[in-house]
């Protein structure tokens, strides 16, 4: 069976990082921004089961890494919504524009 | 088999790629949501072409069947108004597009700087592997995170909940009265 | 080059496979709901003095028959502002994660889809996809009751999965693996793992009831409050799908999932010799456990919201953390046998049947004493 070569899995982790990279950096709705981050969030976890499978130095650690990518991922969600839900408590908006009470 | 996995690989990048775009241009914000559901679907495929079968079921599980569940929470919870322009003429975007491309390109071509070990993992199942560095080397570690998920949980709770009124609410009916 | 059964290429007989398993699968679903749908009606009006459905065929058997095809048959309705889109992803949503579930349900020993390692992890999962479905479908209705009643749903599956899942662990501690054919051949004798873990069968049976949406906990589609919750706008078969064949399609996987692990699964006499007789000792014992589902929901009142949550959060999941973490301790310290595991879970049990309504009246009284302390002052201040 001819395997799809690491190189490959890299490049789709790369391209759906900086996929999420745009996002944050474009969108202004705040829910959409922690579902860009949750995409950025996974392609690391790609790239990390594609080197623990794939590099026999690496071992079992980058499957490992992925359950603490899990579990960073979760409570990222669950503060983040938090916060996102108290802003829009104080300000009735969830646009990041404008959320500019700091601003000098 | 020989044809199937490359064909799979390439069917599973097209779907996450797509979608990972999806998230990001689609206009309204549910659509968004199930996209992303769609893109970590697809990444659980991806997992399962690498052979752990235990990270794509925890994949599911938590991206899924939880974090997509907790931002549809979070967009039904929240007005959710169609952008009043379009992406295009944002003023962040033709910035942010460019920095992304930007840092991309050099990370795609180190990606190509990899190479397969010589000798590949033994092929099989992965729970047993994991299972093991999870309880042995990565014993505290693990116990870390558990408090990181504890105080991530508490700290959501402190932040959403209101403040008592100052003023007591009625007191409600008593059930016990006879009416 | 390879050549699989009857002499064909392996990966056409893959393919082949393949769409006998599917359509093999789905008249399985289309015909047990039908069939739990009757026994259903049934069984409910035994209960409540009744004679229910006669009309239809010998004992009324066909009238569910009758039924499906008045739902097949009728206009397909949406109202005007639904979200069209979400609204026909929805009952599919719900509906293929329990259709992929029967690929590892462990039938009969020559009768299994695929023996995956990690066939209940894959249920599990699997088990906690559906309530993508029902959040979209409450929000695509563009209806209040059917968003309110899609956000309960999803707030009490995802609630209910923890002492679930934490009661599958205990188990597979007990049996170390996670494939479900393993498991069933971990308990071919008559000690199978319900006489040792049964405060775990009694809490899964809870959560397992809540994970289906079951009388007492089928608030989402509560119908004397919510209208129908999240069903509201669905009429045709699409309500068919989500209602009938999903609702009944998992409740057969969830008295599967019980009867593999704590039930013994196909074993039974005579399976040793004639294997495939394993398929009627699994029906009998999943129909057994489904009339159980269907006596709770002729007995129990429905549960309050704050109640529901309440208990998964307060009660549910705290003794599910106890018992598991006595059952590692206890396999830890006595790795050759069984007997402290078991001892210790039958006290869990008997512990938790006792405390719990003793529990429960104290802080009524408590809540009680306060609500009249609270309506004394009010009335003193007025």
């Amino acid at each position: 069976m001819t395997l799809v070569p690491l190189p490959a899995f890299i490049a789709v982790s790369a391209t759906l990082f900086f996929i999420g990279v745009a996002g944050v950096l474009v969108r202004r709705n705040a829910v959409v921004i922690l579902m860009s981050v949750e995409l950025m969030l996974n392609a690391t976890n790609l790239a990390f089961v594609a080197f623990s499978r794939r590099l026999a130095v690496a071992g079992e650690r980058g499957s490992v890494f992925v359950v603490f990518v899990f579990v960073v991922a979760a409570a990222e969600v669950a503060v983040g919504l938090a916060i996102i839900l108290a802003a829009y408590r104080n300000r009735p908006t969830v646009d990041v524009d404008q959320l500019d009470e700091m601003k000098g | 088999m020989d044809v199937l996995g490359p064909i799979l690989f390439a069917f599973l990048t097209l779907m996450i790629v797509g979608g990972g775009l999806g998230v990001v241009l689609a206009g309204r914000i549910t659509t968004s949501a199930l996209l992303m559901a769609f893109t970590f679907l697809n990444m659980a495929g991806m997992f399962v072409l690498l052979g752990s079968e235990t990270i794509a079921a925890f994949q599911v599980l938590i991206y899924v069947g939880a974090i997509t569940v907790l931002i549809l929470y979070g967009v039904m919870f929240t007005p959710q108004t169609p952008r009043a322009y379009g992406l295009f003429f944002q003023k962040q975007t033709p910035w942010g597009a460019l920095v992304a491309a930007l840092a991309a390109l050099p990370v795609i071509v180190v990606a190509f700087s990899f190479h397969d070990a010589a000798s590949l993992p033994a092929p099989g199942g992965d729970l047993n592997a994991l299972a093991t560095a999870v309880f042995t080397s990565f014993a505290f570690p693990f116990e870390v995170a558990s408090v990181l998920l504890l105080s991530a949980m508490v700290g959501a709770i402190v932040l959403v909940k209101r403040e008592p009124a100052s003023r007591p609410p009625a007191a409600p009916p008593d059930p016990e009265r006879p009416v | 080059m390879p050549v699989g059964p009857f002499g064909l290429d392996p990966l056409v007989w893959a393919i082949i496979r393949l769409i006998v398993a599917v359509v093999l699968v789905v008249a399985l679903i289309l015909n047990s709901s039908l069939l739990l749908i009757y026994l259903e009606r049934k069984t409910q009006a035994i209960m409540q003095d009744r004679i229910g459905p006669y009309h239809t065929g010998p004992f009324g058997l066909l009238q569910t028959f009758a039924d499906a095809l008045k739902l097949i048959a009728k206009e397909d309705v949406r109202a005007g502002q639904t979200d069209v889109a979400f609204f026909i992803a929805a009952p599919a949503l719900v509906f293929t994660p329990m259709l992929a579930s029967y690929v590892v349900l462990p039938f009969a020993p020559p009768l299994v889809g695929a023996d995956i390692n990690i066939g209940l992890l894959y249920l599990a999962t699997l088990g906690s996809m559906g309530v993508l479905g029902i959040v979209i479908a409450g929000w695509a209705s563009n209806n209040k009751y059917s968003l309110v009643g899609g956000l309960r749903s999803a707030g009490q599956l995802i609630s209910y999965e923890v002492p679930g899942i934490l009661s599958l662990v205990t188990a597979v501690l007990v049996v170390g693996s996670l494939s479900m054919v393993k498991i069933t051949e971990s308990q071919t004798g008559p000690i199978t793992n319900i006489f040792i873990i049964p405060l775990a069968f009694a809490t899964y049976l809870v959560s397992a009831l809540a994970e289906t949406n079951r009388t007492p906990f089928d608030l989402p589609e509560a119908e004397s409050e919510l209208v129908a919750g999240y069903l509201t706008e669905y009429s045709g078969m699409r309500w068919g799908t989500m209602l009938a064949l999903t609702e009944y399609g998992n409740v057969v996987v969830v008295c599967s999932i019980m009867t593999t692990l704590w039930l013994g699964g196909w074993n039974g006499p005579g399976v040793a010799a004639v294997p495939i007789l394993g398929v009627v000792w699994f029906t009998l014992k999943v129909y057994a456990l489904i009339l159980v589902f269907m006596w709770v929901r002729a007995t129990l009142p429905r549960l309050r919201i704050d109640q529901l949550m309440s208990f998964c959060w307060k009660i549910l999941i705290p003794v599910t953390l106890l018992n598991l973490a006595v059952t590692a301790v206890l396999l830890i310290a006595f790795p050759t046998t069984l007997l402290p595991v078991a001892i210790a879970n039958w006290i869990l049990l008997v512990a938790f049947v006792v405390l719990l309504p003793v529990l429960q009246q104290r802080r009524l009284r408590h809540l009680r004493a306060r609500l009249r302390e609270r309506t004394a002052t009010a009335s003193l201040a007025s």
